[in-house]
């Protein structure tokens, strides 16, 4: 144990801060676009859940059960060995937006669609029955009330984009994750470098979840 | 939820954190004593092995001549599980009482630290960084660095690679040694890091690298019809055993072995059996 944690070990990833910075920004920026792609995904796909339409709901259903039922990890790696067999060459930061923002969209829907469920369904019948319209009344009538039971399990979700952006490590990501088992894979200074990772990490996750839940305070007070 | 107020939040943060930190700084701070008592005798570390009743190797099972699990028979065959059934036999007069555990460069290290094997020897190149870390044996085996590329893309030497990814496996020296020879060149060139071997053949087929680097006997098992090695070749490789850093004991006592085979020919004879005689 000694060995693993030696002090010149702690030394070298001081002098290479750099790499492990570069990574922490790669994984921040694909996980805030992958946030906003899950996000705008939830929302269109949890309202397409509740849609009065048979046809909207099954394409929900055949979305949302594809990601949610195979790992992530077997997405990436189709996007990143798979598809340029394909001639379709996605960039990688791209696989991690696109992967983890249409993965992680399927659960959010979920979380909008059952949210919008728990809205007593009388809600929306006075909304159109006072002259709104389906969508006015979804937007201004039952989501603003979905919003207390939404957003605890949203910000869960954000949490897992986070950490789910790890997948990266497997494609040659550039992220935190790869730079942590690139540099340590070089040196063998595995000890520091992965305790320093799981640590950033761990803050990064951890003020996300004190923000969401003054948030979820706000939200029950107002 | 009011249960764990603002402030045990807090407190079981800064807990945490104080441990990891407690944690990382006592197993630093405790370095220095332990190089102190290092010089474990031969003896006393071939008797724990003894006591154990199996020598416990880290062995390859993915490079063909080395290290390979043969897909017929399911047995790891090749040059270095020979070595070590040698080094077996010397200590208990049986090559049989042997424990192969599977590694890849990634998880060698590790699996040193913490105890779970004995020695390894997976085509574990030696330089002065990881002999700070580890004791190694003498070499048994030097091996230069080569390139698979795809015959369709016209590559015929490391300069074609210009500006052009390269995968490496993690863990390896090789990304460093073609840096080093990419610089030699003049060229730059860029790499993506795989946890496997096959992930770095799998990234050269897709076109997502250019070409796949690694010791040339590595290579060796995943040339085919599409692909093939550059005549290029650079930055030998000298594999060695490794041992733990305070196992200089069985070090030498391993060395001892590696040397009585070469005396005794038993070493070229085990050489030309898996046809690396040069």
């Amino acid at each position: 144990m000694a060995e693993v944690f030696a002090d010149y070990k702690w030394a070298a990833l001081f002098d290479d801060r750099g790499i492990f910075l570069e990574g922490l920004v790669t994984t921040l920026e694909v996980a805030v676009f992958a946030l906003i792609l899950a996000l705008v995904l939830g929302v269109i796909f949890g309202i397409a859940g509740v849609f009065p339409k048979t046809w909207v709901r099954i394409i929900n259903r055949i979305y949302v059960e594809f990601f949610q039922n195979t790992p992530l990890v077997i997405q990436a790696i189709f996007l990143y060995h798979a598809l340029p067999h394909l001639h379709i060459m996605i960039p990688v930061t791209a696989i991690g937006i696109l992967g983890v923002g249409i993965y992680s969209g399927a659960y959010m829907s979920e979380v909008f669609r059952s949210g919008i469920n728990a809205v007593p369904r009388g809600q929306l019948e006075s909304g159109l029955s006072q002259g709104f319209g389906y969508w006015q009344a979804m937007w201004h009538i039952v989501l603003p009330q979905a919003r207390r039971t939404i957003l605890p399990a949203l910000g869960n979700q954000a949490i897992a984009i986070v950490k789910n952006t790890s997948v990266l490590a497997m494609i040659a990501g550039g992220d935190l994750m790869y730079v942590s088992d690139s540099w340590s894979g070089m040196n063998m200074y595995y000890g520091p470098a992965y305790l320093t990772t799981g640590i950033i990490y761990w803050v990064i996750c951890f003020t996300m979840t004190k923000y969401v839940k003054r948030l979820e305070q706000k939200g029950a007070v107002g | 939820m009011k249960l764990f107020g603002k402030k045990m939040m807090a407190a079981a943060g800064i807990v945490l954190l104080a441990a990891f930190t407690a944690a990382a700084a006592g197993c630093g701070g405790s370095s220095d004593q332990k190089a102190a008592s290092s010089a474990v005798s031969a003896d006393s570390a071939v008797q724990k092995i003894k006591d154990n009743g199996v020598l416990r190797v880290g062995v390859k099972v993915d490079v063909p001549l080395f290290g390979y699990k043969n897909p017929q028979t399911g047995q790891i065959e090749g040059f270095e599980i020979d070595l070590a059934k040698a080094v077996a036999k010397k200590i208990f007069g049986d090559e049989n009482k042997i424990q192969m555990v599977p590694v890849t460069a990634k998880t060698r290290g590790p699996l040193l630290d913490n105890g779970e094997v004995d020695m390894i020897a997976a085509t574990f190149t030696i330089n002065e960084q990881r002999k700070q870390q580890y004791s190694f044996t003498n070499p048994y085996y030097t091996d230069p660095v080569g390139l698979l590329v795809k015959k369709s893309d016209n590559i015929h030497s490391l300069k074609d690679l210009a500006g052009k990814t390269i995968a490496v496996p993690q863990g390896a020296t090789t990304r460093k040694a073609v840096e080093d020879a990419a610089k030699k060149e003049g060229i730059t060139v860029s790499f993506a890091e795989f946890p496997t071997y096959s992930e770095c053949k799998a990234a050269l087929m897709s076109g997502r690298a250019a070409a796949y680097a690694m010791d040339q006997s590595n290579l060796h098992g995943y040339v085919d019809a599409e692909t093939e090695i550059l005549p290029d070749s650079f930055a030998p490789q000298e594999y060695g055993i490794a041992m733990k850093k305070d196992n200089a004991g069985f070090r030498d006592y391993v060395n001892q072995v590696l040397t009585d085979m070469k005396n005794s020919g038993e070493m070229d004879q085990l050489l030309k059996k898996w046809t690396l005689n040069k």
